[in-house]
């Protein structure tokens, strides 16, 4: 519910922000002109690296400590127009292929979880450590409403993403798996290949994501700008039937990069 | 540039507070409830227990009943045992407490740390029963489903005063692990209706799946042998999950059966390769060790040592276990290696163990699926008390 009204929010704002972008002197006819003319539209091409994780919101008690959280290869680039309405507003949607990955190397206890491969599932409850593997390849189509301040453009407003492939792995080791609950059999997970257990939630993960967005653009040399934003996912990466993990874990990455201005 | 800084902060400070160690909640409480250990202290325990070692155990996850045997004439009517715990976790009636184990059992309950998990233990003092018989006879007619899960069987024993033990264990619960759909009937050890006489026992090499794969134990050897299976260590090291013997007083000489034996048709390797020409066999051996080291540790035969160990003192084992087309008859000596202390046998001081395996090979993981080895009619011969 919440989720609901955090994105019904940010959609208001967007299309609030439309009339605003309008002078008052202008007559309706050449408002709807500028509107819809193309010819003043930017494009930008953009490059960047998405910093952040796939995670809880608030770390479960289950997850004791986070030994290692290294960055995959977290590569974004795209293509945007905006559509200048007046000189302070405007509306930018753009295209990025992305990948929102991480790879975590954590220290549980109690923690919930389920081996399943070719209908066999080993599940219950391990006190150890958990490798996870994310890798997320992704259309993103974000829409945003921008507001220019000096050479600073600031915006705001939703992203959908599609998955072109999705990797959720990686494996429990050094510790212990109690089978099926904390009064099941006690199993030892080893350390090397073979004796740990190895999980796949990959096909549980969604295609689609989506979420809000904000961040800002500075143009600073000729047609060369830097920008920094906020991807903030609303859904989790797993289906809502998914429930090995307890826990929601939903995408929440920074993007830093570069900007170009084509035209 | 103003906006620049504000804004770059707030997402590092965002993404800071999702990903980052800064959140961390409170250690949640232990939620199991073990009795990992068990301790007596009597006053003169060499009078108590036949061997000192033996008034402390640890306790396997999956055990829920703790037996210690004692001496015929212990006086069992006030012992106050003591238990090592998952930490935090608390038991009643407390450890420590006295109680009368002369009248059967005492059950104690075990509550978890956060309140949430409970186990029920039985633990009791059984006085050592003196085997009258010679010929102790294993018929495999006392098997059910294991109570917890009623996933696979299990099978009890018939002691020398007509109850039922649990001395005989079997791969099983390894093979749980990786193949946790399968019907009782498609385990490696199941019951055989059509035994020689009741039901006999039917060991039979099975194919673990992806699981297997996974853990290169591609294949499991049916097993059934006098022992435990410590299924804590069966992913990790699946040769030390089998605990080959059980303290018996008695000189065996012999050991006598039926079998029946179908050979898979490929043998595999580790890695699940066929062996051209390589043929797979069955095993049906017996072993007696004496089971304290020089040290007086005690000592337990285990998968890679079953056969090898040094403190082995005698080996009897069936030869050319090969297909056959009806019952065959064994009756295979006991060859011993040195004379038996009679002093340490009256004391526990040598364990036996009775193994029958459908693939010779299969604690390395080697043999052919679908190899079957049955067995009924099992005798082990003893000498006579003089």
């Amino acid at each position: 519910m919440k989720r609901h009204i955090i994105a019904i929010f940010t959609l208001m704002m967007t299309l609030l922000a439309l009339p605003a972008m309008a002078q008052d002197s202008d007559t309706l006819a050449v408002r709807t002109h500028r509107w819809f003319s193309l010819h003043d539209i930017k494009l930008e091409g953009r490059v960047g690296f998405n910093i952040g994780g796939t995670a809880p919101l608030g770390m479960p008690a289950t997850i004791r400590h986070l030994d290692k959280f290294s960055l995959t290869p977290n590569i974004s680039f795209g293509v945007s127009a905006t559509k200048q309405f007046n000189p302070k507003w405007g509306l930018k949607v753009g295209i990025n292929f992305e990948n929102k990955g991480m790879k975590t190397d954590a220290r549980v206890k109690n923690y919930s979880m389920e081996i399943v491969r070719g209908g066999q599932t080993l599940g219950g409850w391990f006190t150890g450590n958990v490798v996870t593997s994310v890798t997320q390849w992704m259309f993103t189509l974000p829409i945003q409403a921008t507001m220019m301040a000096r050479k600073v453009r600031l915006r705001g407003g939703l992203y959908a993403s599609y998955l072109t492939y999705r990797d959720f792995s990686g494996w429990a080791y050094d510790g212990y798996l109690r089978v099926d609950g904390p009064t099941g059999e006690k199993v030892s997970l080893g350390h090397n290949e073979g004796e740990r257990g190895e999980y796949d939630f990959s096909s549980s993960m969604r295609r689609w994501q989506w979420g809000a967005t904000v961040g800002m653009d500075w143009y600073v040399y000729r047609r060369f700008g830097i920008f920094a934003e906020l991807n903030w996912g609303f859904n989790g990466v797993h289906k809502s039937d998914f429930h090995t993990i307890e826990q929601t874990l939903k995408p929440i990455y920074g993007t830093l990069g570069f900007t170009y201005l084509i035209n | 540039m103003k906006y620049f800084n504000h804004t770059l902060f707030c997402i590092l400070a965002v993404a800071a507070l999702v990903v980052l160690p800064s959140c961390y909640k409170d250690e949640p409480l232990n939620a199991e409830a073990d009795i990992e250990q068990v301790e007596l202290t009597v006053d003169n325990p060499e009078q108590f227990f036949f061997q000192l070692t033996d008034a402390r155990q640890n306790v396997l996850s999956t055990d829920s009943v703790i037996s210690f045997t004692v001496r015929s004439h212990a006086d069992l009517t006030a012992l106050a045992p003591t238990f090592t715990l998952t930490p935090g976790a608390t038991i009643v009636p407390a450890s420590g407490s006295t109680h009368d184990f002369s009248a059967g059992p005492v059950w104690y309950t075990v509550t978890s740390q956060d309140g949430n998990w409970t186990r029920r233990y039985r633990v009791q003092f059984m006085p050592q029963v003196v085997i009258v018989n010679d010929t102790i006879k294993y018929d495999f007619e006392h098997f059910e489903l294991e109570p917890d899960k009623h996933k696979y069987y299990i099978w009890h024993n018939v002691l020398a005063d007509g109850t039922l033990g649990n001395d005989f264990v079997t791969g099983n619960p390894g093979f749980k692990l990786s193949m946790g759909s399968a019907p009782p009937e498609d385990y490696p050890t199941v019951p055989y209706a059509n035994g020689y006489e009741g039901y006999a026992l039917k060991v039979i090499t099975r194919d673990t799946g992806v699981f297997g794969r996974m853990a290169n134990m591609r294949i499991a050897a049916g097993n059934f042998f006098l022992g435990e299976f410590d299924v804590q260590v069966a992913l990790l090291n699946a040769m030390q999950a089998t605990r080959f013997g059980k303290p018996f007083m008695r000189k065996p000489v012999k050991l006598m059966g039926v079998y029946q034996y179908k050979r898979g048709a490929t043998y595999q390797d580790r890695a699940g390769n066929p062996v051209p020409g390589r043929l797979d066999e069955g095993q049906i051996y017996a072993v007696l060790y004496r089971n304290h080291d020089a040290q007086g540790n005690e000592l337990v035969l285990h998968g890679d040592d079953v056969q090898t160990n040094p403190n082995i003192v005698a080996l009897c084992i069936v030869p050319d276990v090969n297909p056959t087309t009806d019952w065959v008859k064994f009756d295979q000596p006991f060859i011993y290696k040195e004379e038996l202390d009679m002093e340490l046998l009256a004391n526990r001081g040598y364990s036996l163990t009775v193994v029958f395996t459908s693939s010779i090979d299969g604690a390395t993981f080697q043999g052919a699926i679908g190899s079957e080895l049955i067995v009924d009619q099992v005798r082990l011969v003893c000498e006579e008390e003089q």
